[in-house]
């Protein structure tokens, strides 16, 4: 499994920012308005549903913990979490907003995305690594942490089940390389430091193979 | 029939932190080195992992990590005039067994001993004058100072990554430390944890009354942390499952992640699982050891001769190792001669538990083993014992280490222990609640000792260690005077009802205290009155060394294992600077 360049089609993406971000930055639409509209800005990249847009490396967000999220929006605009895009959006957001519409993604139930195909040995590699790590690397069980099955727990992890190959192994390859270090304690730095680049290859496709069995919003 | 093996320089006697620690250094510097473990071989991954490691019942309530007590018990008695009987399911103390040891399943509470606690008997004398001890009580001077083992204790931490504030940088005290505490060299190597609420509750009562909180020296670590063997761990997540558990996250220091994979990486060592050594060895003079025999987990017998032999095991194993070997004369309480078993002590625990009103949320679950705030104003010679007619102390704290479903229930005193109304006060008070834990000291008395049973044998056919044990009058009067203080700090911290439970006799083996059994094999520079010299080599055979916390003539008011790091580093330090140069005794007796 490769990945394709993402950057290029990230950028076209993200060509209808302005009017977008001045759609959300209207805080008393936002008080009273439907969905559609409110979510607009973000539909165009994490989806309608919430499912993301893998080939860009937009991570799925439905049914994501709130806590999560909101952490999440609240690190794009404080800087703690760096993502030009991201950022031009967080930062014109009120606190009460960014909690509303993390509250809002995580009552959804997108569909599930499935653009690359894992080999059988990535599968094998990705269930070690989800399951039981790899004592060679000092790598404990993703699972440990991310919930049974990688389905997430709330206030602590997000779900990693179901989530695209892309989004994970980016978002590993920046904790590994730094550029994002808005994990408490360094705990993804920590793991993803010790990762070879196949076993990232490798555990992004796996959980990108899974459902979301057991949704961390079912546990308050 | 006994097969016996090509000799090696060394042979260890169990591979847990001592074990592993003296392994790796004499496997550095050359010598051929074979380690003996009695239980498994294990490692974080796969065996530490999630959900696996978090099951209370199987490793809480089922004791799944400790020494196999269907074929190896200890039998225990209050006093001589008893019958000791085998005790069948752990509860009082928990020895682990495995690679790694006890360790593996500790809280990671590393604390240092103070200056005074190493010249105990004759410190005491000189404050509180000669008459001032009891006179069943046994303590006495280790035979090395803290001077003397500060680098040690240094080294030792810096290896575990210690988390911590320390309090006195060569005699500069420093704000948020511990005052008290006798000089360190250097700060820890980690910050402390965070501070939960429970602590930060006790750091506000205990500040009103005068006092001096400090966190809790924490090897589960504050932050990732590369130790100078090259091993990283990474940030404790505060999951709650440390003690009688194993961390599953690379961030609690055991032998597993600060040294095990430097040792088994060194050509000069060899592991050997599932090898319970029957006895070190002796030649006709009895004064020198020729190594060790061991019957492996298919039943064959070896015998593994060796140049040296270090015995590492548990502190009571350490013991019932001499004793099975004939090493060391054993103590005899009614005419007070002999050393080995002499001075086992163990520790003094009571508690405080106050009980808040429901808004005030306490979440106990979110802790660590050791990420609690105490103070050591009571604790050692902190405090003028002038009039209290005892010797010691004991630290105070918000030290909870969990909030577990099966095994943690406050409940005020007068609630049923079953049934409808308890279940309802369970509920009222699980999280409303902080348990002050109050860690106290324990002294060596003249009737307390360990031998061998008479009666009960292990699987193997060898006589287990019976253990004879009743808390001193000493210590009870400690324990009641450091309750009220607790109780103290309890309404101070705003608590609505505050209950003290002082640590009362007789001791029961059939309520978990702490796994700090200490003493046996004690240390010192007089031979009638300990079993190895301050280099911790037996007195009566030059080249056996035994390590453990039955070196300690009599326990502290903090948890033994940081203590036990010093020693063992001070004795590797012996061993490869004098005795492996020169092989004979250390100090002349």
């Amino acid at each position: 499994m490769k990945y394709a360049a993402p950057i290029a089609i990230g950028l076209l993406m993200f060509s209808s920012l302005p009017i977008m971000l001045s759609a959300a930055a209207k805080p008393k639409n936002a008080a009273k308005s439907a969905t559609v509209s409110v979510n607009a800005p973000c539909d165009s990249c994490h989806g309608a549903n919430g499912e993301g847009m893998a080939a860009a490396h937009v991570p799925r967000i439905a049914g994501q913990s709130a806590e999560y999220l909101k952490k999440q929006l609240d690190d794009y605009a404080s800087g703690a979490r760096e993502n030009p895009i991201m950022a031009n959006f967080a930062k014109a957001l009120s606190e009460a907003q960014r909690e509303e519409f993390a509250k809002r993604y995580a009552a959804m139930s997108g569909p599930y995305l499935r653009e690359l195909v894992p080999t059988p040995q990535e599968l094998a590699r990705g269930h070690q690594l989800a399951y039981q790590g790899d004592e060679s690397r000092r790598v404990q069980s993703c699972n440990g942490c991310h919930g049974p099955d990688g389905s997430g727990v709330a206030h602590a992890a997000p779900y990693i089940a179901g989530q695209s190959a892309e989004y994970i192994g980016s978002a590993l390859k920046a904790f590994q390389t730094g550029t994002r270090k808005n994990d408490a304690g360094e705990q993804m730095r920590s793991v993803a430091m010790r990762l070879e680049d196949a076993d990232i290859v490798a555990v992004s496709a796996y959980f990108s193979n899974q459902k979301l069995s057991n949704p961390s919003k079912e546990h308050p | 029939m006994t097969q016996r093996l090509k000799e090696v320089d060394v042979v260890i006697i169990g591979v847990g932190l001592v074990g592993t620690m003296v392994a790796k250094e004499l496997a550095a510097a050359g010598y051929k080195v074979v380690g003996l473990e009695r239980g498994q071989t294990r490692a974080t991954v796969p065996e530490f992992q999630s959900p696996g490691i978090h099951d209370e019942l199987r490793f809480d309530v089922r004791k799944a990590l400790m020494q196999d007590n269907t074929r190896e018990p200890v039998t225990f008695r209050n006093q001589g005039s008893q019958v000791a009987l085998p005790v069948r399911r752990w509860e009082s103390f928990l020895p682990g067994t495995g690679l790694g040891g006890s360790m593996v399943h500790w809280n990671g509470q590393t604390y240092r001993f103070q200056a005074n606690d190493f010249q105990l008997a004759t410190r005491t004398r000189e404050r509180y004058g000669k008459k001032f001890l009891d006179a069943d009580l046994t303590i006495q001077d280790w035979g090395v100072t803290y001077d003397e083992l500060e680098p040690h204790y240094d080294r030792f931490e810096y290896l575990l990554g210690t988390s911590g504030k320390a309090g006195n940088i060569k005699g500069q005290i420093q704000p948020g430390g511990d005052p008290h505490e006798s000089p360190r060299s250097r700060d820890y190597p980690t910050p402390p944890q965070k501070e939960h609420y429970q602590g930060a509750l006790f750091r506000k009562g205990a500040t009103s009354l005068g006092y001096h909180p400090l966190p809790q020296p924490s090897s589960n670590l504050s932050q990732p942390y590369t130790n100078p063997e090259g091993l990283k761990l990474n940030t404790c997540v505060f999951c709650g499952f440390c003690e009688r558990y194993a961390c599953e996250h690379y961030a609690k220091s055991v032998p597993q992640t600060v040294l095990l994979p430097v040792l088994l990486a060194n050509p000069n060592f060899e592991l050997r699982t599932g090898c319970q050594v029957q006895r070190i060895n002796l030649d006709s003079t009895k004064k020198h050891a020729t190594g060790v025999t061991y019957i492996d987990a298919v039943g064959r017998e070896f015998e593994q001769p060796a140049s040296l032999v270090i015995t590492s095991t548990f502190a009571i194993n350490n013991i019932r190792m001499l004793l099975l070997s004939s090493i060391g004369k054993p103590y005899d309480p009614a005419t007070g001669q002999g050393v080995v078993g002499r001075n086992y002590a163990y520790q003094t625990m009571s508690t405080v538990a106050s009980f808040f009103d429901e808004d005030v949320i306490i979440n106990p679950f979110m802790a660590s083993g050791a990420s609690g705030t105490l103070i050591n104003d009571f604790a050692g010679d902190n405090f003028d014992h002038s009039g209290l007619g005892f010797v010691g102390g004991a630290f105070i704290g918000a030290v909870n280490t969990n909030g577990r479903p099966i095994q943690y229930h406050p409940t005020p005193p007068g609630t049923p222990n079953w049934g409808k109304a308890w279940k309802q006060a369970v509920l009222k008070h699980y999280n409303h609640t902080v348990m002050l834990s109050l860690h106290g000291s324990s002294m060596a008395a003249r009737q307390n000792y360990a031998d061998l049973d008479p009666t009960y044998r292990d699987a193997w056919g060898q006589p287990l260690l019976r253990i004879t044990f009743d808390f001193p009058q000493n210590d009870l009067k400690m324990a009641a005077y450091v309750t009220a203080k607790g109780v103290e700090i309890g309404k101070a911290m705003g608590a609505k009802q505050v209950a003290g439970s002082p640590r009362k006799g007789p001791y029961t083996v059939t309520q978990y205290q702490t796994t700090h059994n200490t003493g046996g094999t004690v240390m010192g520079d007089n031979p009638k009155t300990s079993v190895v010299n301050r280099y911790l080599q037996a007195w009566d055979v030059p080249n056996v060394f035994v390590i453990g916390a039955s070196n300690y003539p009599q326990q502290a008011s903090w948890n033994p294992t940081g203590t036990l790091g010093a020693l063992t580093y001070w004795a590797i330090d012996a061993l490869k600077n004098k005795y492996l140069k020169n092989p004979g005794r250390l100090v002349s007796a």
